[in-house]
């Protein structure tokens, strides 16, 4: 709810934006630096638009950080509060339990993209601000590719250690270096030989919104996932739960 | 499966009990096989070199003070911490690596019952009959019923006994091969204990095994065929409940119409004069009390008080020293 009323706040005042010639002034006469930071490419055009307001920063980050809280609790959340010594008490594996959660994770974040999606898509037009559908969907699959990324390590986190705060904090802060590193990396020459490690660089760093879909980028994203659930697995198998 | 290494630590299953569950081919192997047990904390506490075996048809209450380590053998039992050495075998399954083939046969209430408070009560259950392959719905009503629990209100807004009924409904709907109880009766009122207990004893009836812990001997000498003492996480005493009752020594005071007859009950096994009274005696007896009843039988007896001391006091004060 909270993404699509931002969404539609933020497509209501494309049009003013559109209209006005003096607003690609003004993002001109802004220092490189600034422009590469905030990702300021073409404010007057529909991707443009919507590349720099949502998928800069805000889209991805809360998507990322919803799948986090809700990763970080995969694990350690029923720990936490005690409740699964009842249900491992069931006949389920505990690779089963966390298997199913992170499905259900999976299927919830790709579901808040889609409705991230239907809400720019939709409505955008409305705000004559066309982007197309296949632009639209690279920007969201990357943008949920990205949060799925941290909410796995999240759960990994909170599967090793039992601890939710750790979890947290620990798949915040590397979301948030793994979006500096890459919004940086233009900047800053030490960045640009490493920030092929940053997932936000391969989820989002080719402006999947104006380029398109990259399957490979994607695909490096889905190793990390696979290698980090593993982790989750093996670690939370093999542990003590806490009363 | 070592059990000659168990014979000498616990008593073996009550033989009759065995065969009359024995016959089934699913229940050959013992339910509860602990051999060696040994998982300690850092900070202290835990359990060392633990072995007990828990047989078919036999209720078995674990006793001792908190932080003696009965939770601590229960959770190791239910795969939710593992022993650093020994091994912890149900069914004759691997605790740890058949996890899963055990828990279909058990039910689990845990010390510190945690429940899902969003949920109701109904709702609870649903979610658990799901994973087991049920019961179905009726049944679960038919629990409730009996121990008069309010299925739909939100598990949050109940009072620590319902929280309770709700976590041994979970426990004992499936009627499983073996329940594992951590201080089963917690917070019940005397009316609901009652019921469970009953439950409980039919379980054991039909062949079924229940494990429950208690720091109340009293408590489990009403339900538990055997019992077993933990203290300092060791296993310090296992014995069966009658065995217990045995050695209890009741004090008599015994007043009479007529004196003569008194005589014949000094001379009985287990009776000793601890001070003449007027018209009477007062008397210590240990073990059985038909003996003096039957000698009392042909007397003129005006009253006769027996007090009891505690199972508390008779087991404890019995085991005190070996466990210091």
């Amino acid at each position: 709810m909270g993404i699509a009323t931002y969404c539609v706040v933020m497509l209501s005042v494309f049009p003013s934006i559109h209209d006005n010639k003096s607003f690609a002034k003004i993002f001109e006469a802004y220092p490189e630096v600034f422009r590469k930071l905030f990702n300021v490419t073409d404010f007057t055009t529909g991707p443009g638009y919507l590349g720099a307001e949502i998928f800069s920063v805000i889209a991805p980050m809360l998507l990322a950080l919803f799948a986090i809280l809700w990763g970080s609790d995969l694990a350690a959340g029923e720990e936490d509060r005690g409740t699964i010594d009842l249900l491992l008490a069931n006949p389920v594996s505990r690779r089963r339990v966390v298997l199913e959660k992170w499905s259900a994770l999976v299927l919830g974040t790709l579901w808040l993209g889609a409705v991230l999606e239907g809400t720019l898509g939709l409505l955008g037009p409305l705000f004559s601000l066309s982007v197309g559908w296949a632009g639209l969907s690279a920007a969201v699959l990357g943008s949920s590719a990205f949060a799925i990324a941290f909410a796995t390590a999240a759960l990994a986190v909170g599967a090793a250690s039992g601890s939710r705060g750790l979890a947290r904090g620990v798949a915040t802060a590397l979301a948030v270096a793994s979006y500096l590193l890459s919004a940086l990396a233009p900047l800053v020459s030490a960045f640009q030989r490493v920030v092929w490690l940053s997932p936000w660089d391969q989820a989002l760093g080719h402006q999947p919104l104006t380029t398109g879909l990259r399957p490979a980028n994607l695909s490096v994203l889905g190793v990390v996932v696979v290698v980090l659930l593993a982790v989750s697995l093996w670690s939370y198998d093999r542990r003590d739960l806490a009363t | 499966m070592r059990p000659s290494t168990l014979a000498t630590r616990a008593e073996a299953p009550d033989p009759s009990r065995a065969r009359r569950a024995g016959t089934d081919a699913t229940r050959s192997e013992a339910p509860i096989a602990l051999t060696g047990v040994t998982k300690v904390y850092r900070g202290g506490g835990g359990v060392r070199d633990l072995s007990l075996e828990v047989g078919w048809g036999e209720v078995f209450g674990f006793l001792g003070p908190n932080g003696a380590g009965k939770t601590t053998t229960i959770r190791m039992l239910l795969d939710l911490i593992r022993p650093q050495s020994g091994s912890v075998r149900l069914f004759g399954l691997d605790a740890r690596t058949d996890a899963v083939a055990a828990h279909r046969r058990l039910g689990y209430l845990p010390g510190e019952l945690a429940l899902y408070e969003r949920l109701s009560a109904r709702e609870t259950f649903a979610h658990f009959a799901r994973l087991r392959g049920g019961p179905d719905e009726a049944t679960v009503e038919n629990w409730a019923r009996e121990l008069d629990l309010e299925l739909d209100r939100p598990v949050r807004v109940l009072s620590r006994g319902n929280r309770q009924k709700v976590g041994l409904i979970g426990a004992m709907m499936n009627e499983p091969d073996l329940l594992v109880l951590d201080e089963p009766t917690v917070g019940l009122d005397p009316l609901v204990q009652r019921t469970v207990h009953r439950r409980l004893r039919e379980a054991a009836t039909a062949g079924r095994t229940v494990f429950l812990s208690s720091h109340v001997l009293s408590e489990v000498a009403e339900v538990a065929d055997r019992v077993g003492l933990i203290r300092d996480g060791r296993l310090i005493a296992i014995e069966r409940v009658s065995e217990i009752r045995a050695r209890a020594v009741h004090a008599v005071e015994v007043r009479v119409g007529a004196g003569a007859g008194l005589a014949a009950l000094e001379g009985l096994g287990g009776v000793t004069v601890r001070e003449r009274i007027e018209d009477g005696l007062r008397l210590e007896v240990v073990g059985s009390l038909n003996p003096i009843l039957a000698a009392l039988a042909g007397l003129d007896v005006l009253d006769l008080s027996v007090h009891e001391p505690s199972l508390e006091e008779v087991f404890l004060s019995y085991y005190d020293g070996i466990a210091r």
